[in-house]
């Protein structure tokens, strides 16, 4: 099942900034796609849009068949949104601020408690619930967030750079939610975000951004298929590391052949597929020559 | 007319007030001074230092034949008592509910929580409606908690001073159940129409200038040239100017959008 659909979704904000142009897209359900793009290339509008929290100038979009621009609210009751500016109350601990997003969404007070307890113990939050939120690290604050998209089991989450801020050992602990709500729940996730080697961790689609314009969007092998340079293979002999560029791992039992024939000792060999980095790289060098390539 | 949504809104929003220490300052000193320290000093004035006040006699000459009942220290007070303590009162439910809509509805902005809040399953109007109630209901206790203040300081002193008590008129009753309800739905409104543009709680608070001040110059007015408030005049005036908050309101609502909301 379709549950996002935009048709030549535009945003032109009031100064004149086109922020998306013509973004046509689907995601089916129980994927995590990855929305990829350096700063400034619309992806946070992109999340604003598909939620109704910005207008579009022209296009059309559905989310669970809702129009998130007629129907917000109704959408807000199954969708998830983490943005990096929606912050929560510095008086209230931990905990309170949950329950009261729990009754925002509707859940009684016992619900959103037993929630609560659950995602703050998940998320290794639960020692410091009873502390006010002005006493949280960035990262702290950052997983409570998480945790206030969650709390009522959307069905959609919408998580823009849901890592920044977080140490390597929260960032395992929230992809394994991630990875684990999408794999048993069938919960959607579109993530946005600018760490390319995250993305690759957990997402199973990407589209990349840049610009306003999403200029590919398929699976890694997908967008692999699209640049040229197939797998590396890496050969350490006792001289050398040899690294060969081949277009089918069936080429290297030849290659390894070679070098022993010519008399080399061969240590290990290795392949490596293009990384989505690289693929990335590729793909914007391809479009635009004069960028270079090396920024993100 | 409101869902547990919003009610869960509006407790947020009155707790935020009465855990921040600041405003709840300001929120209980300023009707004292209006309910407490003013008419003290009247009342002490008039009792012990009466020859201080240099044209008594002129504002008791003003007075109309059937006010002069009682001795003139009597008088004066109950002329004082509903016809310029009103005006000052009217003041609190100004102040108090600018105090909370600037933290309710700009604070948020300025704090960043509006935004998340934003992403609930409440239409803009519903949340906006959660809003209004919470400052309404914080603006009105205030004022009737000062009502009561007034009424248990002024007859004890009174008492205490003249050995009898002066009972608040009829002007007082219309006071309380439509000038000053009236007063806190406007200001509210008012605050709630500059909540797009203001980027400070402070900027926000300032707009109730606009309220405050024409009351003010009624004040001065009162003591140069008297003039007495008709009872029945308050009633009109508060369902006047309710109406006209009400319809002001509903217009600010209606242009409110998300993008709007979230500018800065
Ligand atoms: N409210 C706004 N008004 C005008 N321009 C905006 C607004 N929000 C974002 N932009 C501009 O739109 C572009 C895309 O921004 P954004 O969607 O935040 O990108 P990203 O999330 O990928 O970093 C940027 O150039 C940004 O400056
Ligand atoms: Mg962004």
């Amino acid at each position: 099942m379709n549950v996002i659909i935009t048709e030549n979704l535009s945003k032109t904000y009031d100064g004149g900034k086109e922020a998306v142009k013509n973004l046509t897209l689907t995601l089916e359900q129980g994927e995590v796609f990855g929305f990829l793009g350096p700063n400034g290339a619309g992806k946070t509008t992109a999340v604003k849009l598909l939620n109704g929290t910005v207008s579009h100038t022209t296009g059309s979009c559905r989310v669970f068949d809702i129009d998130p621009m007629t129907k917000p609210e109704e959408l807000h009751q199954i969708s998830g949104v983490l943005t990096e500016h929606a912050q929560m109350y510095d008086h209230m601990t931990g905990l309170d601020n949950l329950l009261f997003f729990g009754a925002v969404f509707g859940l009684s007070a016992g619900e959103s408690k037993t929630r609560a307890l659950g995602l703050l113990e998940e998320l290794e939050l639960f020692d410091a619930k009873d502390k006010r939120l002005s006493t949280y690290s960035t990262g702290m604050r950052q997983r409570l967030s998480l945790a206030r998209a969650m709390i009522h089991k959307p069905k959609i989450l919408f998580l823009d750079e849901p890592t920044s801020g977080l140490d390597p050992e929260s960032i395992l602990s929230v992809n394994r939610m991630i990875k684990n709500l999408a794999e048993n729940e069938g919960v959607t996730i579109f993530l946005c975000t600018h760490q390319l080697r995250y993305a690759q961790e957990i997402c199973c689609r990407y589209g990349l951004i840049d610009d306003g314009i999403m200029f590919a969007n398929g699976t890694l092998d997908e967008l692999r298929g699209l640049v040229s340079g197939g797998t590396t293979v890496k050969i350490k002999t006792d001289t050398d590391i040899h690294e060969i560029q081949v277009e089918d791992e069936s080429e290297i039992p030849a290659i390894v052949k070679r070098i022993v024939n010519e008399g080399g000792n061969i240590y290990s060999v290795s392949t490596e597929k293009p990384s989505l980095e690289d693929v990335y790289f590729a793909l914007t060098n391809k479009i635009d020559p004069a960028r270079g390539g090396a920024s993100a | 007319m409101i869902n547990s949504k919003q009610a869960a809104i509006i407790k947020k929003d009155i707790f935020a007030i009465v855990s921040n220490k600041q405003l709840l300052t300001a929120l209980i000193i300023v009707p004292l001074v209006f309910t407490v320290f003013f008419p003290t000093i009247f009342i002490l004035i008039i009792r012990f230092a009466p020859d201080q006040v240099n044209n008594i006699e002129q504002i008791l000459n003003m007075l109309p034949e059937d006010m002069r009942t009682g001795d003139m220290q009597t008088t004066i007070i109950a002329f004082l008592l509903d016809n310029i303590m009103p005006l000052f009162f009217t003041i609190i439910p100004i102040l108090a509910s600018s105090i909370m809509a600037a933290s309710s509805f700009v604070g948020e902005k300025e704090k960043r929580t509006l935004e998340t809040l934003l992403y609930s399953p409440l239409t803009l109007t519903q949340m906006f409606q959660a809003k209004v109630w919470a400052s309404f209901v914080i603006s009105m206790a205030v004022t009737y908690a000062s009502f009561v203040i007034m009424l248990i300081v002024v007859e004890a002193l009174l008492l205490f001073a003249f050995g009898n008590m002066i009972l608040p008129g009829l002007s007082w009753l219309f006071i309380l159940l439509a000038v000053t309800p009236a007063m806190s739905l406007l200001a509210i409104t008012l605050i709630v129409r500059g909540s797009a543009k203001a980027q400070t709680m402070e900027d926000s608070q300032q707009r109730s200038v606009f309220l405050v001040l024409p009351i003010m110059l009624v004040i001065v007015g009162q003591f140069m040239g008297i003039v007495l408030i008709n009872p029945w005049y308050l009633l009109i005036a508060g369902a006047v100017l309710g109406a006209i908050a009400a319809l002001l309101m509903r217009g600010s609502m209606k242009k409110f959008t998300y993008e709007a909301l979230l500018k800065r």
